[in-house]
């Protein structure tokens, strides 16, 4: 047992020795702790770290396999993410004690915060004394255990797993109801309490989930298949249009909104309504364009992280392993590297052969942890935390039951056969302040190895960009309401957000009000459709672009919006044997990976023609707008003369 | 998006910290320093004087500032205060004045001639962009040693920064009432508009003014501190944990959500109130505390004449909450009970 004192050293040092301890088998001690923060996060060796006094936030956090022993109490997130190991916490725990954990043990003498256990997959979080409101709010799996009085609203909105309640039960949450627990489980519950020594004599109650908003109660009835154009509103398709009279019957049938794939599709102001000032009708007209232009595009590296190193500011949209099937996920892989651009996890997990393809991969963290664990941030070139997207922006995501097949719920650590919504709002960040906690507790845990960027939907980004800016984020991911989604209300997907080149306006002007401009790079996403509106959105100020929709397309989609349904005839957007089996892996990469080199030399081309011999050189100065909107949007000049 | 830090010492008890008051809240500011890495600010609660008030304005920095501070010191005259004692200290301009009318259409007519930042008989707020330890240098805040104070770091979310959008935020119109705080009322406007209603102004458009404003209205009103603590749990909306103080007392009020954190530590002699127990520990290195995390939907109150702690917990302690006729309780309480995250 070494012993190291916090008074003298930093916790980022801290960090770093234990995890050389870790190699080598060695335990430690750790003296004058004072409640600082990020205590042995993204450990995962199993040492003993013997903590000789209070631990401040996410204490033992995103580790696999060590033990800790915490005298006194802990702060917010203790365990964070835990997937084996114990942490023995002395004192009092704050609030979200457990969040997310998915294995091990996590042990609190004392009382436990607020929503102990948000959103844990597996393991068990013991609590000697009371908890405090909503202990295990939206629990997908494990045992919350609570010696003491429950709290209000105990169980709130769980999705399975189960709490065990020796004192009052104070009051169920939504969802929430009272089981007979059998003698095995009790057995189980008093066996574990013995082994911490915790006495108890009395009868425990079991809580689970009724079940019953588990499902939707009736089902969507399947679509006539319709052109994704009779869906956009152009002329004469504003009322009783085929759409319109979709959209009422299935309600009429099903009682509520509607879910569909894809985003936004009625006509906005888009990069088709700028131009280039230049006539670039000759681009192109020189085969060696590409070799002559500088389009590699490093981003990421503001905090001293290794950088993304793109071939072309061009990356690959997070779209989740769940919502695409794994060959569609391994296509995107194999695209992104032959191009030597990125690809991204999206919600609820890193899949390993794509890993294996991608030579650059994302790792991205969502609300409800789906997936989430140390070993994907470990082996990822960057973090992402997803705020919101711009098909939905302030809505999590959902994944209908067709789709979240049994493999689909073992890499997201949840039940099979749900109509999974995932959480809207992370359980730790709920403001500026916290995400800035967790922005360092990723950074500890990945050794301040790789950059870390956010995902946010355009809403108000006006604002959202400078708190990005302050909390330390390397790049944000910028999403436009013509972004795509696996799934969505259909009103919400049509009328929820703002348009991509009004978020990146404002994001720049967001930039330029507290003097910044230029310091957070924007990588600009939402209905960015080839390397002609990639110029563009360079040209008005975005980093780099990335593509989402635009790939499905590139490897087959033929654009239903059933995405959500579960049986997309290409095998993309489906976890149906019978449909995956028919999307060739290589053949679809080459297609992706075929477009995407198109995008490589229109960009070229166009910065050629421009005389400019580097993508950067590009700016405001060579656009115009051809339409009113798009100049009151982007305050470029209005010149309707450039219309062809 | 923020951190707050409040101290307060009971019954003249003066435990050794081994650091004066103002260091004592610097120390507990600095600590939580990431999280509101813009601006920072102290009320202090200096020894008042009878029938002194102490006033302190925002002046230009550099050129403009004489020209601030000749026209505020006019208008002073103008309005029936003598000067004793001033300073021109950062961004501030600070005086004691000999004044004996009535400090709230004193202070709406003194607005006039000056930006004013806080009024009071002990009340002394500074705040400026920046961080604790540069801002404590710069106005000599490790020279407070008083009896009680709260601080703020701030990390701006809807408004820019500059030194008026820093906290604490004075009750405007009320003497020695200033507030700290951390999260987003939510009915910012309707609350505003019926505090105006009564005659009450505003300087910012900031939520933490108005909690300020709301408290001492009530407490003109003839309500106690305790019961107006009480009362804004089921008037404002939104995720809060705040900080209240007055020439004698410091008190907290926590959101049903408990979105937002803090920690105290109390002991026979002091009460401390931090945003995380990182702050506390401050103040006592190396010492594991016993310190408690205060529940959703609760508030609580320290006098420094009384060792006697009051904390509520409104919907155990069946108390009504529409104290002053200030209607809202039930319908209210039942939607609160429906809210979701």
């Amino acid at each position: 047992m070494v012993t190291i004192d916090l008074a003298q050293t930093p916790v980022r040092k801290l960090n770093e020795t234990l995890r050389g301890f870790g190699a080598t088998h060695q335990n430690a001690e750790i003296i004058n702790p004072d409640a600082k923060h990020y205590i042995g996060v993204g450990l995962i060796s199993p040492i003993l770290v013997r903590i000789r006094g209070s631990a401040g936030y996410y204490c033992g956090g995103l580790c696999d396999g060590p033990h800790f022993q915490v005298d006194k109490n802990v702060s917010w997130g203790v365990g964070d993410n835990l997937l084996r190991g114990s942490i023995v916490v002395g004192g009092n725990a704050s609030a979200i004690a457990g969040v997310g954990m998915r294995g091990g043990e996590i042990v609190v003498k004392g009382n436990i915060g607020s929503r102990a256990g948000q959103v844990m997959k597996k393991g068990t979080l013991c609590c000697a004394g009371n908890a405090n409101f909503m202990a295990g709010y939206m629990m997908y799996g494990g045992r919350v255990i609570i010696v003491g009085n429950s709290g209000e609203r105990v169980g709130e909105d769980m999705m399975g797993g189960e709490i065990y309640v020796g004192g009052n039960v104070d009051s169920l949450g939504n969802d929430a109801v009272l089981a007979d627990p059998s003698s095995t489980e009790i057995e189980s519950v008093m066996t574990f309490l013995d082994r911490y020594d915790l006495p108890f004599r009395g009868a425990f109650k079991k809580i689970v989930c009724s079940g019953k908003t588990l499902r939707y109660a009736t089902a969507e009835p399947r679509l006539r298949k319709l052109p994704f154009y009779s869906f956009s509103s152009g002329a004469g398709q504003d009322y009783w249009n085929v759409k319109v009279q979709e959209d009422i019957r299935v309600k009429a049938q099903i009682g509520r909104y509607r879910i569909r794939g894809y985003g936004a599709s009625r006509h906005l102001p888009h990069f088709s309504d700028i131009a280039f000032k230049k006539d670039i009708a000759g681009a192109g007209k020189d085969p060696e364009v590409i070799s002559k232009i500088n389009l590699r595009t490093f981003i990421g590296d503001n905090h001293g992280g290794r950088p993304l190193d793109l071939s072309m500011p061009v990356m690959i949209a997070p779209m989740s392993f769940g919502a695409l099937s794994a060959q569609m996920k391994i296509a995107l892989g194999i695209a992104s590297r032959l191009s030597g651009i990125s690809e991204n996890s999206g919600e609820g997990g890193m899949l390993s052969a794509e890993r294996a393809e991608a030579r650059q991969m994302i790792a991205q963290c969502l609300a409800g942890r789906l997936g989430w664990n140390v070993h994907d941030m470990k082996r990822a070139d960057c973090v992402e935390i997803y705020i919101s997207q711009g098909a939905k922006p302030g809505l999590g995501g959902q994944l209908m039951a067709e789709k979240l097949t049994k493999e689909i719920a073992a890499v997201r650590g949840i039940p099979a056969g749900m109509d999974l919504r995932s959480p809207s709002r992370h359980p730790d960040i709920l403001g500026g302040d916290d995400l800035i906690m967790k922005v360092e507790e990723f950074r500890e845990a990945t050794g301040w190895r790789v950059p870390i960027s956010i995902k946010l939907g355009a809403g108000r980004i006006r604002d959202d960009i400078k708190i990005a800016l302050k909390d330390g984020i390397d790049f944000i991911e910028l999403d436009g309401m013509q972004g795509g989604t696996g799934a969505a209300g259909s009103e919400v997907a049509e009328y929820v957000g703002i348009p991509t080149i009004s978020g990146l306006q404002e994001a720049l002007d967001g930039l330029e009000e507290i003097e910044c401009a230029g310091r957070m790079p924007i990588v600009l996403m939402g209905g960015i459709k080839d390397g002609v509106d990639a110029a563009k959105a360079i040209a008005l100020g975005a980093t780099a672009v990335a593509f989402g929709s635009t790939m499905l397309i590139a490897a087959g989609c033929i654009t239903c919006m059933q995405c959500s349904v579960g049986s997309c005839v290409i095998g993309a957007a489906t976890q149906d044997p019978e449909h995956t089996k028919r999307f060739d892996i290589e053949k679809r990469a080459i297609q992706i990976h075929r477009f995407l080199e198109a995008v490589r030399w229109q960009l070229a081309a166009i910065v050629s023609e421009h005389g400019y011999a580097d993508v950067r050189q590009m700016s405001r100065k060579d656009l115009v707008a051809l339409t009113p909107e798009a100049a009151a949007l982007t305050r470029l000049p209005y010149d309707p003369g450039y219309r062809r | 998006m923020c951190s707050i830090a409040g101290i307060l010492f009971k019954n003249g008890k003066r435990p050794n910290l081994g650091m004066t008051t103002g260091e004592a809240l610097t120390e507990m500011m600095d600590a939580c320093r990431h999280r509101g890495p813009d601006s920072a600010g102290w009320a202090l609660y200096k020894e008042p004087k009878e029938g002194r008030l102490r006033l302190r304005f925002f002046v230009n920095r550099g050129a403009g500032q004489s020209e601030d501070i000749a026209r505020i010191r006019e208008g002073l005259a103008r309005h029936g205060a003598e000067i004793v004692e001033d300073e021109a200290i950062g961004c501030t301009y600070g005086v004691v004045v000999k004044y004996s009318g009535h400090v709230q259409q004193f202070s709406y007519a003194v607005e006039r001639v000056g930006h004013l930042v806080s009024v009071g008989s002990s009340l002394d707020i500074i705040k400026d962009v920046g961080q604790p330890y540069g801002l404590q240098k710069l106005y000599d805040i490790g020279r407070f040693d008083g009896s009680h104070g709260i601080g703020h770091t701030r990390l701006a979310t809807e408004t820019g920064v500059h030194p008026e959008t820093a906290h604490p935020f004075w009750a405007t119109g009320f003497a020695d009432v200033a507030t700290v705080h951390n999260g987003q009322i939510t009915n910012y406007w309707i609350m505003r508009r019926r505090l105006e209603r009564r005659g009450m102004e505003f300087r910012t458009e900031n939520d933490t003014e108005l909690i300020a404003v709301y408290l001492a209205c009530k407490m003109s009103q003839g309500v106690l501190m305790e019961d107006a603590l009480r009362s804004s749990l089921d008037d404002l909306d939104g995720t809060f944990s705040y900080l209240v103080a007055t020439k004698d007392s410091i008190g907290y009020a926590k959101d049903k959500l408990a979105a937002k954190p803090m920690v105290k530590y109390e002991d026979d002699d002091m009460i401390a109130l931090a945003s995380e127990e990182v702050a506390l520990n401050r103040l006592f290195p190396g010492r594991a505390l016993d310190t408690t995390e205060p529940p959703p939907l609760t508030c609580g109150l320290w006098s420094r004449q009384s060792t006697a702690l009051t904390g509520f917990h409104p919907e155990t302690a069946g108390v009504s909450s529409d104290v002053a006729g200030w209607t809202l309780s039930k319908e209210k309480a039942s939607r609160g009970r429906e809210a979701r995250w």
